[in-house]
């Protein structure tokens, strides 16, 4: 395409961190609203099988579940000092802390992996003998369950990648503490998924 | 603390953050883990009221969740539109609920 000589007032490299950050923002709502549609669900379908999901849920790790609420909590933590960090112009250990946050993600999905095998192991999967054999209400708890945790996971690993993007923006200068738009949106991923597993770990592991 | 409050707006205008201290961040963990524990304890240990420990877990999740937004996602810091939009998701799934169970229970 040939050069026109015209040059648009804003034909340059625009950056607006506010409009990135609201942007992120405006998607979380609609994450909220996703998870917040599958509350209902497990709401609705509890108060159907009250019974069922009262003795389904004993059936869950609670030290686990514990464990993995701390590690999400201090993985938040340690985010937030990151962005923090960058902001003051400690780029590297900025990335020192996206690394311990992306390992603490890390530790979370090894114990997922855990809980869910140990379950698969006794054939409690849908579609397995253990599951199929199941009153209809506890079948209904343990589907809810893989689905809101395994989308909850896959929530961790995509944050897990936006955190390595942003690890290698920082090392190579890309990220500063001028601009670091996807340090704070990272967090704010972030921080999305930990509110997630807030009202994941009571309802599913704690409400007896 | 008005007045840091403009400050900080005005740093918003030169595309400049405040960066919230390291401190601000442990003590908000230490708050987390407490309300956790406490979470936990109630459940485990309070598991014959079982309707009190449904609305205490859910109350406590709740407070943890504010926590989390208000110093983590830093609405502490923002603009007030940010807090606003989040009251207005978290009253519009509420009254989802609310609507939900209503129906339910008038069956």
């Amino acid at each position: 395409m040939a050069h026109t000589g015209l040059v648009l007032p804003n034909s340059g490299h625009n950056r607006d961190a506010e409009a990135n950050k609201f942007g992120m923002w405006l998607f979380l709502f609609t994450e909220l609203l996703l998870f917040g549609g599958l509350f209902i669900v497990y709401m609705v379908y509890r108060m159907l099988n009250h019974e069922a999901f009262l003795l389904s849920s004993f059936e869950l790790n609670v030290v686990l579940g514990t464990v993995n609420t701390t590690v999400l909590l201090v993985s938040s933590m340690t985010i937030a000092m990151s962005v923090s960090a960058i902001q003051m112009g400690q780029a590297k250990r900025s990335a020192l802390l996206l690394w311990i946050t992306f390992a603490l993600a890390g530790v979370f999905l090894v114990i997922k992996y855990f809980e869910w095998s140990a379950k698969i192991h006794h054939g409690l999967f849908p579609g397995m003998d253990y599951y199929n054999n199941l009153p209809a209400g506890e079948r209904l708890f343990f589907f809810l369950y893989y689905v809101m945790t395994g989308l909850h996971a896959l929530h961790i690993i995509i944050g897990m990648v936006i955190i390595v993007f942003a690890i290698r923006q920082t090392n190579n200068g890309t990220l500063t503490a001028e601009k670091h738009s996807l340090t704070e949106n990272a967090g704010l991923y972030w921080h999305l998924v930990d509110l997630i597993w807030i009202y994941l770990f009571p309802l599913f592991y704690l409400i007896h | 603390m008005a007045q840091s409050h403009d400050q900080h707006q005005d740093n918003h205008h030169d595309g400049q953050h405040h960066a919230v201290p390291y401190s601000e961040h442990v003590r908000t963990l230490v708050a987390l883990l407490f309300l956790t524990a406490i979470t936990v304890v109630v459940s485990v240990f309070g598991a014959a009221l079982s309707t009190l420990s449904v609305f205490t877990a859910l109350f406590i999740a709740t407070v943890k969740v504010v926590v989390v937004a208000y110093y983590f996602m830093h609405l502490k810091y923002e603009k007030k539109i940010y807090s606003g939009l989040v009251l207005l998701v978290g009253v519009l799934f509420v009254a989802l609920s609310v609507l939900t169970a209503l129906e339910y229970l008038n069956r």
